[in-house]
């Protein structure tokens, strides 16, 4: 990895630490409304798996990887007006927060069923296979999507079908207020996609961003080269509750101090100052990605409020001549 | 079957291979076009519907899958986002429950939550008949009639069951397409040309008639036709095909002619087509109706098992003929 590419990783990682920080002061503020989940903790695991992404290459992220859409060239003004319910955001105003996806950057947008995306992000490499296109998809999930049948039907498919398609699984320890550990006997989900899939499966420290990156970036590239489905548990922590309004009083105060000294964000500046990258030149990357976000909360702000009356179009592609309005 | 443009007009097939013409011809003309499912490719499926096609496409355009409805369809709704035409195939339409997710969570939503189209059939046997109990002879579109951004067709013609099945492949939303296993092999008619497309959302008057109207769909369609034939009555049919969203305007056009409306369904009364129907006509056919509008389909259970009670289960031309009489009696 080059200097410049841990730059550019280190600002992702900013830059879905700094728009969340955002959102959740607007969201505090009654100007977002529904409700806000982040992936503080967890913004390398995010920022690796999509700059280890091919310009091609296809994702279904979920909902705590901000910066993997920003890899993938979503602009903080889109994602913006998502949040803020805009008519002229990925969805419209038709769904918040960071349910959008903007296809044709290649980003998916998510459903909140757990394991849902994991047979689509499956089918979508079943695709690619199919045309003899060198593209992979991927998709995260965590210890909630992995109690879901959904997942285990998709990693059967993908190992059956042997379709270019990697899996990302962010093992932050808990589903909302539920610790892993009272969820499944096995907490590995390494060793039981390998086991039980016979795919391969590599377990690294998700606030390592460069460990992450190294290893997203080969299972994408093994299965871009037709070596089948890949699997990349990253070990994380999700320093924030489940959504906004929850204080995660439930996390025990010894492994809350541990997330202290485990922060991704602080631990890649602390590995670039290594690099020679100096307080300044990091000062400088914070402010540059600080001026983003308020631009483009700036720009956001300004899109116009969606029109109720527009609200039934686009329900099908191709609505029948006489739809059924009386009804 | 290989048959040239003239002959082609001369073979007589069933509605099961009305369904396989179909598909073939789909697969023939769109390589974006592929099958999959549970026992489609060795075995042809358990009806027999992709009988042949394995041997003519090969296993990468006929998959055979695990048993895992939720699974695969998943994998179709991927494949149909990057623009591929996939077509499903659930073995019976009782496992559409399996696939519900991805059905109505991810298929029935995503255009409309991101503009972006998704060709997506899924093909299944419904109906009873033949003796399926509980878990093989359900009609469970009326889970999917009503839901924003799916199509629901249920072809009562052999010509339907090529032109509805091609118009779905060809549509760039979710379809669904519940075939009448009872038809599969009653029906016979000709082989369509594959040009042949039934537009989607429009019926189809199976009958002309002045005094009432049987609205209709699968194998109804034909239960009613037997029925006003034995009364000897003036009553007009109109077999829906496209269940969701159905075609309203030739409901109430047809009402307006006759003033008497009788919906038949194999669905079990309270589920099916037949409320939304019902719902439409009590808004905005109220001034047309001379008598209140009558509903005739099986009692609120799941489909019987023993013959006898299978028989008595669904409607019948003797039960279908006695609700006519009653209702051309009001």
């Amino acid at each position: 990895m080059t200097r410049e590419q841990r730059l550019e990783l280190l600002r992702l990682m900013l830059l879905q630490r700094q728009f969340e920080d955002r959102v959740l002061a607007l969201y505090r503020q009654g100007r977002i409304a529904g409700s806000v989940y982040t992936g503080r903790g967890q913004e390398a695991v995010a920022a690796a798996a999509g700059l280890a992404l091919g310009p091609d290459d296809v994702v279904c992220p979920l909902n705590r990887e901000l910066a993997c859409h920003f890899a993938k060239g979503v602009t903080v003004e889109e994602a913006f007006r998502n949040f803020l319910g805009r008519a002229d955001g990925p969805t419209r105003g038709r769904d918040g927060n960071m349910h959008f996806g903007v296809p044709a950057r290649g980003v998916f947008p998510l459903v909140s069923m757990l394991g849902n995306l994991v047979p689509v992000t499956v089918g979508a490499a079943l695709a690619f296979k199919r045309r003899g296109e060198p593209r992979v998809a991927l998709t995260f999930l965590g210890e909630g999507a992995f109690s879901v049948g959904d997942t285990h039907e998709g990693l059967n498919l993908a190992g059956v079908w042997q379709v270019p398609a990697v899996f990302v699984l962010q093992s932050n320890g808990y589903s909302y207020s539920t610790p892993a550990a009272r969820q499944m006997v096995n907490t590995n989900l390494a060793e039981r996609i390998t086991g039980g899939w016979s795919i391969p499966a590599e377990r690294v420290d998700g606030t390592d961003a460069l460990a992450t990156f190294a290893a997203c970036r080969a299972a994408i590239e093994r299965a871009r080269s037709g070596g089948g489905p890949q699997a990349v548990e990253a070990l994380t922590l999700r320093i924030h509750g489940h959504a906004a309004h929850d204080d995660a009083r439930y996390v025990p105060a010894e492994l809350r101090a541990a997330y202290a000294d485990r922060d991704p964000v602080a631990r890649l500046e602390e590995r670039l100052r290594l690099d020679g990258v100096g307080s300044e030149e990091l000062g400088a990357l914070r402010e540059r990605v600080r001026t983003t976000v308020e631009q483009g909360l700036l720009e956001a702000e300004a899109s116009p409020a969606p029109d109720p009356a527009e609200l039934e179009d686009g329900v099908w592609a191709a609505p029948l001549e006489k739809p059924d309005r009386a009804l | 079957m290989r048959v040239g443009r003239k002959l082609r007009a001369t073979v007589e097939i069933t509605y099961l291979e009305a369904v396989t013409a179909a598909l073939r011809d789909a697969l023939r003309e769109d390589e974006r076009v592929f099958l999959l499912g549970e026992d489609i490719g060795v075995f042809g499926g358990a009806f027999g519907a992709t009988k042949g096609l394995l041997e003519e496409f090969g296993p990468e355009r006929v998959l055979d899958t695990p048993i895992s409805e939720e699974g695969f369809v998943g994998a179709a709704v991927g494949a149909a986002w990057m623009g591929e035409r996939p077509v499903v195939e659930l073995q019976f339409a009782d496992f559409a429950t399996c696939a519900l997710d991805q059905l109505l969570t991810v298929a029935a939503k995503t255009h409309w939550r991101s503009g972006l189209p998704l060709p997506l059939v899924v093909r299944m046997p419904s109906g009873g008949g033949v003796r399926g109990g509980p878990f093989h002879a359900a009609s469970p579109e009326g889970l999917f009639a009503g839901q924003p951004g799916l199509k629901v067709v249920c072809p009562a013609t052999v010509e339907d069951a090529y032109g509805l099945t091609r118009s779905a492949i060809d549509d760039p939303d979710p379809v669904l397409v519940f075939e009448h296993k009872a038809l599969y092999r009653r029906l016979r008619g000709p082989l369509p040309p594959p040009s042949l497309r039934t537009p989607l959302g429009r019926a189809r008057l199976a009958r002309e008639g002045a005094d009432a109207t049987v609205v209709a769909y699968g194998a109804c369609v034909w239960t009613a036709l037997e029925a006003v034939e034995r009364l000897g009555a003036d009553v007009e049919v109109l077999d829906l095909r496209t269940v969701w969203p159905f075609d309203a305007e030739a409901i109430l056009r047809s009402l307006t002619k006759t003033s008497r409306l009788l919906v038949l369904q194999e669905a079990a009364r309270s589920t099916g087509a037949a409320g939304l129907v019902l719902s439409l006509v009590a808004r905005l056919g109220f001034e047309s109706l001379d008598a209140p509008p009558a509903l005739h389909a099986p009692p609120d259970t799941p489909v019987p098992f023993a013959p006898e009670l299978e028989d008595a289960y669904l409607p019948s031309v003797e039960s279908t003929a006695a609700e006519l009489e009653r209702l051309l009696a009001y």
